[in-house]
């Protein structure tokens, strides 16, 4: 057993204050994050483009499966990484 | 090796918002810290001199968020002065804070620093292991310039928020990891809150991200990654629930009350699980000062091959890279480390003991070093990185018995 136990104050409830006028940091995360989303956009819009119809082999096929789950389940690629692979 | 460094299997690094370290630490009475003697002073808009005082307050003190951007720092430390001799002198403190007040009496608050007592959790944690005297932030400018070189070693030649691409072959230490066969996460506090990496990181890396519930979680369940790097809250927010969610990042004029308490949970989850404990070493850093008020000159550094543009600092004068920005709170927390340990300890006389200037390109290097030693051959990373302070050193041969080591009653 630890022998000296801090105790920790709790925070006031009128800290709380959502309606706090946002500052500079979360204005620029807010604009970083529409940035990606557009990065993101495009991907998908690439990835539109393809006619899955044109695909006839197994590994063009695979590939382009493996670009589209990437983009509906982000985290399919956890295995790959683990494996100490690129995303 | 020492026995600390053996043992050392997980690296974790908890970044803090906008405090100074005279701001939060200032006021600890030590033998060793180089903080306040309470005659430190900055002149206001009316040429009086505002002395430091032991009156900051929780939140409320600093609704006019300081400057922290690269024009306003370089305001703050050189006190206004311009040309090419101009010297550091850590004066413009409160002139830069009347510019967001309009108010002389309120631009005096960028003075104050926290009693002790009012800071439980950082302070006992400084003072039961390590803190830093000479941890500062690697540019004399904003948040995410700055948490660039906690990622990457380097900002890629930015001073400032803006929108930024990264420049091959420079690497975030996360990929490094990955690519090396290694585990990392950035686990942020919520998708409300979510990064500040997120141009960056998570656009190609999806799954290097992870939520503050996860970091719980996995503390728990024995399966943290290597290196993890911990968000806190940045927002005032209303759950899903309904319920209060209080920003944790201490960024003015967020409840430092609450950050304390960040702290304390981060500290308590690596705490309770023995194994972890034992192989963990935790770093509570800032990003930056926020504008508020620090006596320590930011001494210079190893360039990194980057220069800022007159336009771009904003002062009409390129930045070269070659000095630190203002310093930060910086503590170090494992059993493998004795209580008490400070590093460029102050010396009776006034002057720094092996003065060792650690900036946050000391996290990817020290990450780096320690699970990719070979990582170097391809040069992905900048020389400004390498060239870095590193602070495992710090873990001995003896590991702290379990009641020899504090805990938080959350």
């Amino acid at each position: 057993m630890p022998s000296k136990v801090i105790p920790v104050p709790k925070t006031p409830k009128e800290a709380h204050n959502p309606h706090r006028p946002a500052g500079t940091l979360l204005r620029s995360q807010a604009l970083h994050l529409h940035e990606a989303l557009k990065w993101h956009m495009r991907e998908v819009q690439a990835l539109l483009a393809i006619n899955p119809r044109t695909l006839h082999t197994e590994g063009a096929i695979s590939k382009y499966i493996q670009k589209v789950t990437a983009v509906l389940h982000p985290h399919a690629a956890k295995q790959q990484i683990k494996q100490g692979g690129e995303s | 090796m020492s026995k600390g460094l053996d043992a050392l299997k997980h690296i974790v690094v908890l970044m803090m918002e906008n405090r100074s370290f005279d701001h939060m630490l200032g006021g600890l009475k030590v033998p060793g810290i180089n903080g306040l003697k309470g005659d430190e002073w900055n002149p206001d808009t009316l040429g009086n001199k505002v002395k430091v005082s032991q009156s900051a307050k929780f939140q409320g003190q600093l609704k006019k968020d300081p400057d922290h951007h690269f024009p306003g720092v370089d305001m703050q430390i050189f006190g206004g002065q311009k040309g090419d001799n101009r010297v550091v002198n850590m004066k413009g403190f409160v002139l830069d804070y009347f510019t967001q007040t309009n108010n002389v009496n309120d631009s005096h608050a960028i003075m104050n620093y926290f009693k002790p007592d009012d800071l439980p959790i950082l302070t006992n944690l400084a003072t039961e292991f390590a803190f830093f005297n000479t941890w500062f932030a690697s540019i004399p400018g904003p948040t995410i310039c700055n948490r660039a070189f906690a990622h990457y070693g380097t900002s890629f030649g930015q001073v400032g928020m803006d929108f930024f691409y990264l420049l091959d072959p420079i690497l975030s230490i996360y990929e490094r990891m990955i690519r090396g066969g290694h585990t990392s996460k950035l686990y942020y506090y919520n998708q409300a809150s979510s990064t500040m990496e997120v141009v960056n990181l998570l656009k190609n890396q999806p799954q290097l991200f992870g939520t503050f519930e996860q970091f719980i979680a996995d503390c728990k369940n024995g399966v943290l990654p290597e290196y993890s790097f911990i968000e806190p809250c940045y927002s005032d927010q209303i759950g899903d629930d309904g319920g209060a969610i209080i920003a944790s990042d201490q960024h003015p004029d967020h409840d430092v009350r609450e950050g304390e308490r960040f702290m304390a949970t981060v500290y308590d989850a690596i705490r309770i699980n023995p194994d972890l404990w034992q192989s963990t070493v935790l770093l509570i850093v800032y990003d930056e000062h926020g504008g508020i008020y620090d006596h320590l000159v930011p001494p210079d550094c190893t360039p990194g091959g980057y220069t800022a543009s007159g336009e771009a600092t904003g002062t009409g004068v390129p930045f070269t890279f070659n000095r630190l920005g203002v310093r930060v709170p910086a503590v170090l927390i494992s059993p493998w480390i004795p209580r008490g340990t400070i590093v460029s300890p102050l010396k009776p006389d006034g002057t720094m003991q092996n003065q060792r200037n650690f900036e946050h390109a000391s996290i990817p290097n020290t990450v780096t070093n320690h699970f990719l030693p070979d990582f170097d051959q391809n040069n992905q990373r900048t020389e400004r990185e390498k060239k870095s302070e590193t602070f495992l050193d710090l873990l001995t041969d003896t590991m702290r018995p379990d009641d020899d080591c504090i805990a938080f009653d959350l």
